[in-house]
């Protein structure tokens, strides 16, 4: 059915899954409404996005088979819906640990395409490192229960039409390239331009190459060749990030401490 | 799969968390979650770069991937440092608490009031009282309720 769809207007189903896309968004987002409306709203801005993800898939390759594309199929799809709940999601700590969930998804989506060292990290630095440092801010900043900020938001019909566009464009263009001839494929590297021989790296080798034993030995050799001063200097600004957050928050905590001791004399 | 289907669907999930996280930073007001939606943006950007990698069979993506991780730990960093200063001087996480700082020529934030949350009580069953008032016990009188 999805092929039937795609295949006979798949413009005019990529302008459905738009379409539903944005009045999903648009009907999930917090406009300040609330009881019944705000249930209905979620439920319909919830069946309208299953809607719009459909279309999307549609529109793309038909989906399906076991194996590589079945796993793809379902972490990309953990990955999509944790997203999108993560910004609808009325409660910082909720959204959180959605964001949580978004990253198990993305590090999925990254161990299929081969990048073994990088799904780790991110679940190493992201959920383990980034995500408790909000968690932390969030439970000494957040008042209890639901905020006023919390369930209204910044022009919601704009912001979402906003992005639904976008996407639609670059689902657009993401078919447009991979329904045309793969010239992608043979980027020659630098070093063969410049002596003027064939790439020899074809994109089966490359695969290969990426999903070799020695995975991490091979990354850590290209990152500590190649691109050591980069090393340097995410390094120097590491450590330039903690000195200044240091300083800011000590020097925030002496002003707080000089306006108490004046409101004290 | 293909490895050109693979590309495909990867940079179609890399598009829609970045879409994604547009809609958050650019609607939320939470400051928190504005942040989280930066962070949603830049995973997008990593699913993309990664899928290109695995494409041209090269290292680069990998290793912008892994710089991304690095200057999103900085920015996780500073910007908490700021928020909590910010939550420190208004008591607020709110972005429309600093619109003091907004361009002349915009209009006010004004939050309207808001429905109350629907937190109901709940309801139980009431009987009709029906028969003889029994006695009251003396001890059952003594006896607290909480202890």
């Amino acid at each position: 059915m999805t092929e039937l769809l795609a295949g006979r207007t798949p413009g005019m189903t990529l302008f459905a899954a738009v379409v539903c896309a944005a009045a999903s968004l648009w009907l999930l987002l917090p406009r300040g409404q609330g009881g019944r409306t705000e249930r209905v709203s979620r439920w319909l801005g919830g069946l309208l996005g299953v809607a719009a993800l459909v279309g999307l898939a549609s529109t793309g390759r038909r989906l399906g088979g076991l194996g590589e594309e079945s796993v793809f199929l379902v972490v990309s799809i953990v990955a999509v819906v944790s997203g999108a709940a993560t910004v609808v999601c009325r409660s910082p700590v909720y959204a959180a640990i959605w964001f949580a969930l978004a990253l198990a998804g993305v590090a999925g989506v990254l161990l299929v395409l081969g990048a073994q060292f990088l799904g780790v990290a991110t679940i190493v630095v992201y959920a383990g490192a980034i995500l408790v440092m909000f968690l932390f801010v969030l439970m000494l900043a957040q008042p209890a229960g639901l905020a006023p900020y919390d369930r209204v938001s910044n022009e919601p019909l704009l912001s979402a039409v906003t992005g639904a566009v976008l996407l639609g464009l670059l689902t657009l263009a993401i078919g447009r390239m991979s329904a045309g001839p793969p010239i992608c494929c043979r980027m020659p590297s630098k070093a063969a331009a410049l002596a003027g021989t064939e790439p020899t790296t074809s994109p089966a080798s490359a695969a290969s190459d990426a999903l070799a034993a020695d995975h991490v030995a091979r990354l850590g050799a290209e990152l500590f060749g190649r691109h050591l001063l980069a090393v340097e200097a995410a390094g120097l600004l590491l450590l330039v990030a903690l000195v200044g957050s240091i300083a800011i928050v000590s020097r925030g905590a002496a002003d707080a401490g000089t306006a108490g001791g004046r409101a004290a004399t | 799969m293909t490895p050109a289907a693979l590309l495909h669907d990867a940079l179609l999930v890399g598009a829609i968390l970045f879409a994604l996280g547009l809609v958050g930073i650019l609607s939320r007001r939470n400051l928190i979650v504005m942040f989280l939606s930066a962070e949603l943006m830049l995973q997008g950007i990593s699913v993309s770069l990664v899928a290109w990698s695995r494409h041209h069979g090269d290292w680069g993506g990998h290793v912008l991937v892994i710089f991304v991780l690095t200057v999103a730990a900085c920015e996780a960093a500073l910007a908490l440092v700021f928020v909590l200063q910010a939550f420190a001087r208004t008591g607020r996480l709110d972005a429309a608490a600093w619109q003091a700082l907004r361009e002349g020529n915009l209009p006010r934030t004004v939050d309207r009031g808001l429905p109350a949350v629907d937190t109901l009580p709940p309801t139980f069953p009431r009987l009709t009282p029906a028969g003889v008032e029994p006695a009251a016990d003396e001890d059952e009188l003594l006896e607290r309720e909480h202890v």
